[in-house]
Parts: C-alpha cells; structure tokens; sequence
C-alpha cells in the first residue's frame, strides 16, 4: 500500500515538475519538487529507503540533464539519507518542523549540486548558493508545504505524519 | 570492521555504496556517461517508456479522432487554396526564370514537457512521428534555433535544445562566414561557445552566429544568436567565443519542426531575416529579385538557405 501511494505521488510530482512548474517561475526560480518527493520519502520510509530512491530519482534527473551523470543521484542519496536519520524524533505534522526540514534539505542539495556543477569554482559556487539556491530552497518550502496542505485535505488524511 | 559495518549497520553500507556510484558516475569521461545513459534509457526505460506509449495511443485516440476531423475539413480548404497559389507560383517562376528551391515544411509543435533538471537542455513536444517529427528534426522558432529531435514516438518527440552537451551544431558567423560548431559549455558559467576557431580570424562581440547547413541535420543559416564576448583560449590557438541565444528558452511554448522534402509545406512569413550586414563575405544572392521574390527564407545570411520554400 505504501509503495503504491509513494508511486502515486512521484508520478504526480514527475508531471508536475516536467509540465505546470516553469508556469510559476519567479525571476527564473522554480521549486523543485523532485528534492521535495525525496525529503518526504527519506522522513518517512527511513534511511536505506530514503537513500535509494534519492538515488533512483536523481539517477532520472540525470539522464535528462545537461551537466554531469551523477550529480543529481549524489545531492539526492545524500539528502535522503541525512533527512531520514535526522528527522527520526521530530513532529512531523507540526508545519514549522516541515518548513525547517523541506528549506534545510534543500539548501543540502544544493550545496552538493552546485559543489559539482561549479567545477570547484568557490566565487561562482558562493554566487550560485545566493542567487539560485536560496530563493529556489524558499520557493520549494513554501510550495511543498501548500502542495501538501492541498493534498493532506483532498485525501483527508497526513501524508507525512509521525507513524513510520 | 567492515564485517561490524555490513551487519550492524546496513544504512550506513547503502549510503557509502551508493555514494561511491555516485563519484564514480561523476567521474567517468563523457563517452562513457553517454554509454551508461544510453543503456539505462535502453533498459531501465524501455518498459516505462513502451507502456507510455501504449496507454497514449490507447487512450488518446477517441480523444484525438473528433477534433483531427475537424481541423481536416479546416485544413483541406487552405490546402486548396494553397495549390491554387502554388501553381500560380511555379508559372511566375518560370516566367522570371526563377530556379526551384528545395521543399521543406514546418510543422508546430507545443511544448508540453520541459528538463527534469534544474539547468534544462531538453523539452518534449506534443508532435510525434505521425505528424511527421522523427529523430534528427531541427527544432525552430521565429528568434531563431531551438535544437534537434533527439527520439520521436507516435506523438510525442523528445528534444535536446542547444543548451544540452549532446546538442552540438555546425555554425558560421554571418559578417565574416568564419566557421566553428556550437556546443554548450558546463564550466563555472554554462554557456553557448562558438569552438575550434582560430586565433587568427575575425570574429567581434555582436556578430551574429547562423547555421552554416554541415552535418545535414540544420538547415543553413537559421539565427543561433549573437557572440557576447571573445578572447584568446590559454593555449593562445583558438578564439574563446561565448555566444548569447537568439532565442529565450525560459518562455518557450511553441516551436517549429523543420521537416525538409516536404513539398506541402509552407513558411510563415515571420521567419524573414534581416538583410546581412554590408560588410558581410557571404557570396551574394544570385539574383536580388529571387531574393524579393521568395517570402520565407530563414536566417540571416545573403546566401539562399539550402531549403527554403515549396516549390
């Protein structure tokens, strides 16, 4: 039953991020919900999950990428992983707990993502971290959060809740 | 202690392993990451991408039916009146003793799927085979290039757009026809480079950048962009040219299929460039009322594209 309703959702965010999204884009940042399915699949489903399907999604992510096969694969392994031994003991249906989580998460990927695709390149990291990263780790906190909040009371039940 | 790891800690060892593909995947050269993603879409994909298509043309065909009626009725009444002009056309040739061009159509597409990735570099379209987009399509708009069709199903096409690494297009500045190929640059700062151009030529930040038609997937001289900066690579043998797009492919919703030897089609009449600069290099027109004549030329250069209008 999880598996199809973790199927369920990724389909739905794979749509999603592929189709509607770039209609919301501000100043050329777009949340990425992918990161967001990945957080709520490490919180939820538990570190060996949460490391795998990062790996999975960002693998995908990597095949129809213009940067280097790998990238994706690595910042989402790591995210799913750290979310899920980090977010072990927390309220997970508390919003403000969600919010720190989805925006901390983020800001970890990114990190990682733009570590790569920056070649080392420390000035251009920093700039990306500012300019992309941050805006791009608030949107998707506030989006996921609403997404959620849309969700959660269409299906009348939590998505993310403390039961595991 | 590996033993302690692998039991005692099985998170800890999926983590590790999985990270290490990771760097692996990272470090391998380009061929190889080509050949890993090409087995993977091959294998891991097939299924998932078979069983998509299944289901779109199972289910979208009754959907589809009404409306294609409808917009065959519409369209076989301009094909007539387009026939009529044709033939009109092709007596005027004649009389002017205009040469015959190549046919090509232009198919629209919209897009209905972008890059799962945060930098792009691909699109999906609403058009597939049956609409006569197959693989190796040239992908326009109005502003200019957009890329090529990497795969094609019933009605759908997948798209590589000149900002992916394995969109790599013959090109040629306008002013000087100076040739290079322009492929995008994952570096500090991803950009459009113009390469494998000597230190020696005459390339300036403003001119603008075509396709120069090599390689048989572009047609010649469809405006790629303008270069934006220039200077001498480390090795002081070749021009380090950043190119700045023509086109804005954030905003992209509509593009064009470029589908050469089609004697049906039409060009619209927004794909007409500007006249090439007077310094330009490029051999003239052969005939500056061929030029006047022919309303659907796309690019910028004086010299005819290879195919340009339906006879």
């Amino acid at each position: 039953m999880k598996l199809i309703r973790d199927s369920m959702v990724l389909l739905v965010v794979l749509s999603l991020q592929a189709t509607l999204l770039y209609r919301i884009e501000i100043g050329g940042i777009r949340p990425d919900l992918l990161v967001a399915f990945v957080v709520y699949f490490g919180w939820m489903r538990g570190p060996i999950p949460g490391t795998l399907g990062g790996f999975g999604v960002g693998l995908l992510q990597d095949m129809d990428a213009s940067g280097p096969l790998g990238m994706n694969a690595l910042a989402k392994s790591v995210v799913g992983f750290l979310v899920a031994r980090a977010g072990f003991r927390v309220h997970r249906s508390n919003v403000g707990v969600r919010f720190a989580f989805f925006f901390a998460a983020l800001l970890v990927h990114d990190i990682l993502y733009y570590a790569v695709a920056t070649g080392g390149d420390g000035g251009e990291f920093v700039k990306q971290m500012f300019v992309k990263a941050l805006p791009t780790a608030l949107y998707t906190a506030v989006a996921t959060l609403l997404l959620l909040g849309v969700a959660e009371r269409f299906t009348r039940r939590r998505l993310l809740t403390d039961e595991t | 202690m590996i033993r302690n790891l692998l039991f005692r800690r099985p998170d800890w060892t999926v983590f590790i392993v999985t990270s290490l593909v990771c760097l692996s995947l990272i470090l391998l050269e380009r061929r190889a990451q080509e050949r890993v993603v090409w087995f993977l879409q091959h294998t891991v994909l097939a299924p998932a991408e078979f069983a998509a298509g299944w289901v779109e043309r199972g289910v979208g065909v009754y959907w589809e039916n009404g409306r294609l009626r409808q917009r065959v009725a519409t369209l076989q009444m301009e094909v007539d009146a387009m026939r009529a002009e044709r033939g009109e056309n092709a007596r005027l040739r004649r009389l002017l003793a205009l040469d015959q061009r190549h046919p090509f159509a232009l198919v629209a597409a919209d897009v209905s799927g972008r890059s799962l990735d945060r930098l792009g570099g691909s699109l999906t379209l609403d058009k597939g085979e049956e609409e006569g987009v197959t693989a190796n399509r040239a992908i326009l708009t109005p502003e200019g290039l957009v890329g090529r069709v990497e795969r094609a199903t019933a009605h759908q096409a997948r798209v590589l757009t000149i900002l992916h690494r394995d969109c790599a297009v013959a090109a040629r500045v306008a002013r000087t026809r100076v040739e290079g190929v322009i492929r995008w640059n994952f570096g500090d700062q991803p950009t459009l480079h113009l390469l494998y151009v000597s230190s020696q030529e005459d390339v300036k930040p403003g001119d603008l950048v075509v396709t120069s038609g090599q390689g048989g997937i572009f047609p010649e001289g469809i405006r790629i962009g303008t270069v934006d900066r220039v200077a001498l690579e480390p090795n002081g043998l070749m021009k380090e040219i950043v190119v700045t797009t023509a086109v804005d492919f954030r905003g992209l919703e509509q593009v064009l299929v470029y589908t050469p030897g089609t004697a049906e089609g039409v060009a619209p009449p927004d794909l007409l460039e500007e006249e090439a600069p007077a310094d330009s290099l490029a051999a003239p027109a052969p005939d500056s009322a061929a030029a006047s004549a022919v309303p659907a030329s796309i690019g910028a250069t004086t010299a005819p594209p290879t195919g340009t209008v339906a006879p």
